[in-house]
């Protein structure tokens, strides 16, 4: 089940896996961290953040790893999340194909410039 | 305060999913509103939500269904039958409180619909209006279709005339000239005898006759003379009093001699000056002299079976004119019928309609776009109002076996019920029978307006090509009254506008039924 929703890979899920590429992170840092990736052109809100993590913990591409304190964000528990070796191939392939299509849109001609 | 909105919103998602990250939500929430603050951000956060709302919950319940699917297909194996919950948690008070409240609206705005549903017929009346303008073709040019020629001895008298008899529907009749007599009642009931309503002759046509019509151009002194001669020796030979006859003829003499109508060159206009003439003296309703622009048919033809099979057909898709049976709120109820079609092609759907109202603890029987038609109908849906047989008066014939009512009817509960006619200034001829007897046995309640007032119990003469007159030939006794609603209409026992008849018959039958 989770392969179909995860296929293709929806960018908020993509997002995701590269949010967690350097490090693990809670569910705010995650939806900051996305936003800042993408120049706060996608803001994860809760509903689509909590069901991308549900799908991609159960298709094994992300898990929790604890649950702790944020120094930063005060007192409160929060659980952490970590890209699993699957994850890591699936964004890799994902940045791939992305990677595929940026060559095509350049030979193309579709850029102005030539800076992409 | 936004925190709690926020967490109430949480509650429209699917509780595997609220249970698993519903408190992280919250937390994210909270951090954002922290972090996001002023008033630009904090309105960009809640649109934020709200998008973010209309785009996952459909993929949560999607995601929940399908585990769901995968979920059942196992034990569906065994072939027995099994029920799976959405949600594994019992209801909140709060929700079934909410179902609650919701599910009382909801029954009682059904309930209110469904009783504004008799007053509220827009749809109704152009179907009715559809019906009538397919069921009376013959109305168009506002004539009499043809009739059943005349018994020999009317025949015999006269001179170049025939005479039919529109309105017997006497025991010996056949179903041919029932059909014939229809026909006739119909095109009376919406066009020519009508003392308020003119023959419908459009303005147009009137004027398209006169030049492409040359042998009626313009009424001259021998053809009113010629027409007058022939609706004086009508008049002698049929009328049922012949000494009011011999006034009426005196007067119409009188009224030429005098040169009343000699200005008059249009045929429409001389008819209606010498009807008037007529009336005059004998206030008779019935009689009436028209006009025609159209060749008035010679009237030897007899319906052919086509004839026969269309006009069946015709009451048939009408279903029979009527226009609405239903039970009404509190029990009461609810027939409106436009015309009393011939027992011959239509009792079973009556039977069946007033099979409907059986158990009904009140009937209201709707005339106010009746039209009239058979009194072989009329006493069948009387029949079921009483438990005798009751003597139905009618003015066009002396009574026979069938003027009287066929109850009781088997199986029927009606006869005691109260009953509620409505009634309009449009209600005619065979309505206003069924409403006068009623009346006069007091076993109706008449609500509405006073009928029109016309027995139709004129006999038709074709006088020549255009002009022909109705003559009243036959006087049943009265057994209620000196005079009947000829002229006068039926007089409703409770007087409202028509559009509230309904209306006030349902408050009269409601509140005689709660005194019970």
């Amino acid at each position: 089940m989770p392969k179909k929703t995860l296929d293709p890979l929806p960018s908020a899920a993509f997002q995701i896996l590269l949010s967690l590429a350097q490090e693990d992170l809670h569910g705010y840092a995650i939806m900051r961290q996305v936003a800042e990736q993408t120049d706060g052109r996608m803001r994860l809100g809760p509903g689509t953040l909590y069901s991308s993590i549900q799908t991609l913990l159960e298709a094994k591409f992300i898990e929790e790893v604890d649950v702790r304190e944020d120094a930063k964000l005060g007192r409160e528990r929060r659980r952490y999340y970590r890209l699993t070796v699957a994850g890591r191939k699936l964004a890799r392939a994902e940045a791939e194909r992305l990677g595929d299509l940026l060559r095509v849109a350049r030979a193309r001609k579709i850029f102005r410039g030539d800076y992409v | 305060m936004s925190e709690k909105i926020y967490a109430f919103l949480l509650r429209l998602f699917p509780s595997p999913f609220r249970r698993a990250y519903g408190e992280e939500a919250l937390q994210l929430f909270r951090d954002r509103a922290r972090d996001e603050k002023g008033f630009f951000p904090s309105f960009r956060l809640w649109l934020d939500l709200l998008a973010d709302l209309g785009f996952s919950l459909p993929r949560q319940y999607f995601h929940v269904h399908r585990a769901l699917l995968a979920a059942s297909a196992q034990p569906r194996l065994n072939g027995i039958p099994s029920f799976f919950v959405l949600e594994d948690e019992s209801p909140r008070p709060g929700a079934l409180l909410f179902g609650a409240i919701f599910t009382l609206a909801a029954v009682a705005a059904i309930s209110v619909l469904i009783g504004q549903r008799g007053r509220y017929r827009p749809l109704d009346s152009w179907i009715a209006q559809t019906q009538r303008a397919n069921g009376a073709p013959s109305s168009a040019s506002g004539l009499p279709a043809p009739q059943r020629t005349g018994v020999p001895q009317e025949e015999a008298l006269a001179s170049g005339q025939q005479s039919v008899d529109a309105s017997s529907f006497g025991p010996g009749d056949t179903e041919l000239n029932r059909f014939q007599a229809d026909q006739a009642m119909r095109s009376r009931g919406s066009g020519i005898p009508q003392p308020q309503a003119q023959p419908p002759i459009p303005q147009d046509a009137t004027s398209a006759w006169l030049p492409a019509a040359a042998n009626d151009v313009k009424l001259d002194v021998a053809e009113r003379q010629r027409v007058l001669d022939a609706a004086i020796a009508n008049l002698k030979a049929y009328y049922v009093y012949p000494d009011v006859a011999r006034k009426m003829a005196d007067a119409l003499r009188a009224h030429q001699k005098n040169g009343d109508d000699a200005a008059t060159t249009d045929g429409e206009a001389f008819a209606g000056l010498v009807t008037g003439q007529m009336r005059e003296v004998s206030h008779d309703l019935n009689l009436e002299l028209v006009y025609s622009k159209d060749p008035l048919p010679q009237l030897s033809a007899e319906p052919t079976a086509e004839d026969l099979a269309r006009y069946r057909k015709r009451m048939e898709q009408a279903n029979c004119m009527l226009e609405k049976v239903e039970i009404l709120p509190h029990n009461i109820g609810y027939l409106k019928l436009n015309f009393f079609p011939d027992t011959s092609v239509c009792q079973s759907r009556a039977t069946a309609a007033m099979a409907t109202l059986n158990d009904a603890d009140a009937v209201i029987f709707d005339l106010r776009e009746n039209t009239g038609g058979f009194p072989n109908m009329v006493a069948l849906i009387a029949s079921y109002l009483f438990d005798h047989p009751e003597y139905f008066y009618n003015p066009r014939e002396a009574p026979t076996e069938q003027s009287w009512t066929r109850s009781p009817v088997p199986g029927n509960r009606l006869a005691d019920k109260p009953v509620y006619v409505l009634t309009s200034a449009q209600t005619i001829s065979g309505a206003e029978q069924f409403c006068y007897n009623l009346k006069m046995l007091k076993r109706a309640t008449l609500v509405g307006e006073t009928t029109q007032g016309s027995a139709h119990a004129g006999v038709w003469h074709r006088i020549d090509e255009h002009f022909g007159m109705s003559i009243t030939e036959t006087k049943a006794i009265n057994p209620f009254a000196k005079t009947d609603w000829e002229g006068t209409g039926v007089e409703p026992d409770v007087k409202e506008p028509a559009k509230d008849a309904l209306e006030v018959a349902l408050k009269l039958a409601q509140s005689k039924l709660q005194k019970k």
